[in-house]
C-alpha cells in the first residue's frame, strides 16, 4: 500500500510515527476507526477521559497490540511486519512501578532490555552501569528494587526502557502516582533525553511546554495543536462534562 | 534482599558454588550409612564450629531450626516404638535423627556462604546441555526473578489487605481475605505479562523479519 | 486486547507469580479459622491446593517447582522463614516432592469429576492434596527415619484433620475467585 511508503517519507528514518486508517476494537466494541494521525514533535502529549484510547495508542506504537485494519509505521519501519524489532525501537513505561519492574536488583532491570537484544549477560550488565552513571545514579546497580523511593523507582524504569536506545519512549501515566517535586524532577530529566517523547496524562500542568498534544475522545481526536490551544479547551470540556453529571461518575 | 545468604569472606565463602553443591551431595552419600552415634555428634560438633567460626549472624540461624526439633523427637519415638522400646531401637533413633539435624546443618552451610546468583549460575550451567530438550534456562533464570522480586510486592499487598480490614472490623483477618487477595495476584500477572511484552520478550514474528536482531538502533 | 500470542509470557507470569503468592504467604502470620477458634491455619499450603485448581495441573505442578527451586536456592519462604537447601534433606523432604505431583492431580482432576465444581474441587484437593502427597510424603520418611511404613503412616496421621480442612478451603476460596473474575 502507498500509506505505508508516505508514511515513511514523512516521518524520516530517525524517529516519527505514522498511523494510517488504523481500526481497531477493544473487546466487543469498535475504539479506533479510521485513526489518522502524524506524529512527528519531540515531546507529544495525550490527553483524553479514562478510556479514550491514549493506552491503547501507544500500546500500538510498542507493538503490543496490532491493528485490525490500517498501516502503523514506527522509526521507519512498519509495525506489523517488524512486530518483534519494535520494543528496539520503542520504550514504554507504565504508571505503576510494581507492575513492570521485573528483577530484584535495579542492574538486571537495567541489563534486561540489552540483553534480549542479544547482548551476552556480562555486555548487557557492563552497559547498565555505564547508563546509570551517566545519569547520576552511579552504585545502584547492586540495590535492591525494594529498598528505593517511588521516585527512585520509576527512573529505573526510564533508564531501563532506554537502555537498549530506542529513539522513541512511549509513557502510560508515568508520573501520575509520585509527589510534585518527584514529577517536577524527573520531567527535567526526561526533557534532556534525546528520545522522542509520547506521554498520556491526566496532569495538565506536566504538559504546559510539551510541542504537541493531541487530545483523543473516544478513539478519535478531538483537538490537536499546540498546548496553549488544546490544553485550555480540553480542561473547559471536562469541566462541562463534570458539571452535566451533577455530582454521578462518569 | 531477600536470601538467607549471609555476605562474608570465609574460606567457605570463597569455594564455588558449584564445588560447594558436589562436596554436599558426597557427604550426603557418604553419610548415609553411617549410624554411630558417637560418630554423627562428632560431626555434628564439627559442623557447629563451622557455624561458630562464621559468626554470631550464622549461630543466630540455628534458631531457625526449632520446628524441626518435635518432628525430630516424634521420629524417635516412634523408632523406639517400632523396636519395642529396646535401648539399641532409642539408639539407632537417635542416631537417624542425628544424622538428619547433620545433613540439614550441611545443606544450610553451602546456602548461607554462596549467593542467590552464584547458584542460580551453577544450575544455569548443569542446565545448557539440556537446551535442546526444551529446558530454557535463560526462561528459567526470569521466573527465578520475578518470584524474587514480586514475593515483596505481593506480602505488601497482602498487609495492605489485613490493613483494611482491620480500618473496618474488630476480629481478626480471616480467610476471607485470600480470593480477592488471588484475584489481585492474578490481576498483578496480566500487567506483569505486559511489561514483559512491551519490552519484547518472546515477542513471535509475524513474518521473518529482515533486519539482523542484534544491531543496536 | 488479549491475543493469543501472548500466551506464553501470560502463563510464565503466571506461574512465577503464584510461586511468588505461596511465598509470600509462607511469611504471613498463620489465620485463624472462625468455626474452631485457636486452630491457626498456615495459609502457605492452602497456597499449594490452590495452583492446582487455578492454574490447572501443569502450570500448578511448575508454579510449586519453581517456589522450591527458589527456596532451594536460598531464599526464606517457608513456613516460619525456612529456606536453602537443609529444607530437602529434612525428614519431610518426601512431602515437598509429594506437593509437586499432587498438584498437578489436583489441576487435572478438577475440571474432570462430576458434580457441583465447588464439590469436584474439593476431591480433587482430597485425592491430589492429600492422597498423592502422602503416598510420597510417608514413604519418604519412612525411608529417611528409618521407620517401618506403618510407624510412619501413624506418625502422619496426625495432621490429617488439618488438612482435610485445607482441601476444604481450598475448593471454596477457588469457587469465590471464579466469582470475583467471571468468565476467565
Amino acid at each position: 500500500m502507498a500509506g505505508g511508503a508516505r508514511a515513511q517519507r514523512e516521518s524520516g528514518e530517525a524517529g516519527g510515527i505514522a498511523l494510517r486508517d488504523v481500526w481497531l476494537d477493544r473487546g466487543d466494541a469498535p475504539l479506533f476507526r479510521g485513526l489518522d494521525l502524524t506524529l512527528g514533535e519531540r515531546r507529544i502529549g495525550l490527553v483524553g477521559a479514562n478510556g479514550s484510547g491514549k493506552s491503547s495508542l501507544l500500546r500500538l506504537i510498542n507493538g503490543l497490540i496490532v491493528p485490525a485494519r490500517g498501516e502503523i509505521t514506527v522509526a521507519g519501519l512498519d509495525a506489523r511486519a517488524h512486530r518483534r524489532d519494535l520494543p528496539g525501537r520503542v520504550g514504554f513505561v507504565f504508571q505503576n512501578v510494581d507492575h513492570q519492574i521485573l528483577f530484584p536488583t535495579v542492574r538486571e532491570e537495567v541489563a534486561f532490555g540489552l540483553a534480549e537484544q542479544g547482548l551476552p549477560r556480562a555486555e548487557a550488565r557492563a552497559g547498565a552501569e555505564r547508563l546509570l552513571a551517566a545519569h547520576g545514579c552511579a552504585g545502584w546497580g547492586e540495590r535492591a528494587v525494594e529498598e528505593l523511593s517511588e521516585g527512585q523507582k520509576q527512573l529505573v524504569c526510564i533508564l531501563a526502557a532506554i537502555a537498549p536506545g530506542p529513539p522513541i519512549l512511549a509513557m502510560d501515566e508515568p508520573l501520575a502516582s509520585l509527589d510534585l517535586a518527584t514529577r517536577l524532577s524527573l520531567l527535567a530529566r526526561l526533557r534532556a533525553l534525546p528520545q522522542q517523547i509520547l506521554m498520556a496524562s491526566h496532569d495538565l500542568d506536566l504538559l504546559a511546554d510539551f510541542d504537541r498534544i493531541v487530545w483523543l475522545e473516544a478513539g478519535a481526536v478531538a483537538g490537536d495543536g499546540p498546548p496553549r490551544e488544546v490544553l485550555p479547551r480540553y480542561r473547559a470540556h471536562e469541566m462541562a462534562r463534570a458539571a452535566t453529571a451533577a455530582g454521578v461518575l462518569p | 534482599m531477600m536470601s538467607s545468604y549471609l555476605p562474608g569472606h570465609s574460606p567457605l565463602h570463597r569455594l564455588p558454588a558449584g564445588a560447594k553443591l558436589l562436596a554436599l551431595a558426597g557427604l550426603s552419600l557418604l553419610l548415609l550409612p553411617a549410624d554411630s552415634a558417637l560418630l554423627l555428634a562428632g560431626a555434628l560438633l564439627a559442623v557447629l564450629l563451622a557455624y561458630a567460626a562464621l559468626g554470631r549472624r550464622a549461630l543466630a540461624r540455628l534458631a531457625l531450626l526449632r520446628p524441626l526439633g518435635p518432628v525430630l523427637l516424634l521420629m524417635v519415638l516412634l523408632q523406639a516404638w517400632a523396636g519395642d522400646w529396646s535401648r539399641a531401637a532409642v539408639g539407632a533413633g537417635f542416631a537417624v535423627a542425628l544424622r538428619i539435624l547433620l545433613m540439614v546443618l550441611l545443606a544450610d552451610l553451602v546456602t548461607l556462604s554462596t549467593p542467590m546468583q552464584d547458584m542460580m549460575d551453577a544450575l544455569e550451567r548443569v542446565l545448557r546441555p539440556f537446551e535442546r530438550f526444551g529446558v530454557a534456562p535463560r526462561k528459567l533464570a526470569l521466573a527465578v526473578a520475578l518470584v524474587v522480586r514480586f514475593v515483596p510486592v505481593l506480602l505488601s499487598a497482602w498487609r495492605a489487605r489485613e490493613e483494611a480490614w482491620r480500618a473496618r472490623s474488630t476480629r481478626r483477618p480471616a480467610l476471607a481475605l485470600v480470593p480477592g487477595f488471588l484475584a489481585q495476584t492474578l490481576r498483578l500477572a496480566d500487567h506483569v505479562a505486559d511489561a514483559l511484552d512491551a519490552r519484547g520478550f518472546g515477542r513471535p514474528a509475524d513474518r521473518p523479519s529482515p533486519s539482523d536482531k542484534r544491531t543496536m538502533p | 486486547m488479549r491475543d493469543e500470542a501472548a500466551l506464553g509470557t501470560r502463563s510464565l507470569v503466571r506461574i512465577a507469580l503464584f510461586a511468588a503468592l505461596i511465598g509470600a504467604l509462607g511469611l504471613v502470620p498463620p489465620l485463624y479459622l472462625p468455626i474452631v477458634a485457636g486452630l491457626p491455619i498456615s495459609v502457605q499450603s492452602l497456597g499449594v491446593m490452590l495452583a492446582g485448581l487455578i492454574l490447572g495441573g501443569r502450570d500448578g505442578a511448575l508454579a510449586v517447582a519453581l517456589f522450591l527451586l527458589v527456596v532451594a536456592l536460598g531464599a526464606p519462604l517457608l513456613s516460619g522463614g525456612r529456606g536453602g537447601l537443609g529444607v530437602f534433606f529434612g525428614p519431610t523432604a518426601g512431602f515437598l516432592l509429594g506437593f509437586l505431583l499432587g498438584v498437578y492431580v489436583i489441576g487435572w482432576l478438577a475440571p474432570r469429576l462430576p458434580g457441583p465444581p465447588v464439590v469436584a474441587a474439593f476431591a480433587a484437593a482430597v485425592i491430589g492434596g492429600i492422597g498423592v502427597v502422602y503416598l510420597f510424603g510417608v514413604p519418604g520418611f519412612a525411608l529417611i527415619a528409618h521407620l517401618p511404613l506403618s510407624k510412619a503412616l501413624a506418625g502422619s496421621v496426625v495432621f490429617l484433620p488439618g488438612d482435610l480442612v485445607k482441601a476444604l478451603l481450598a475448593a471454596l476460596a477457588a469457587r469465590s475467585l471464579a466469582r470475583a473474575r467471571p468468565g476467565r
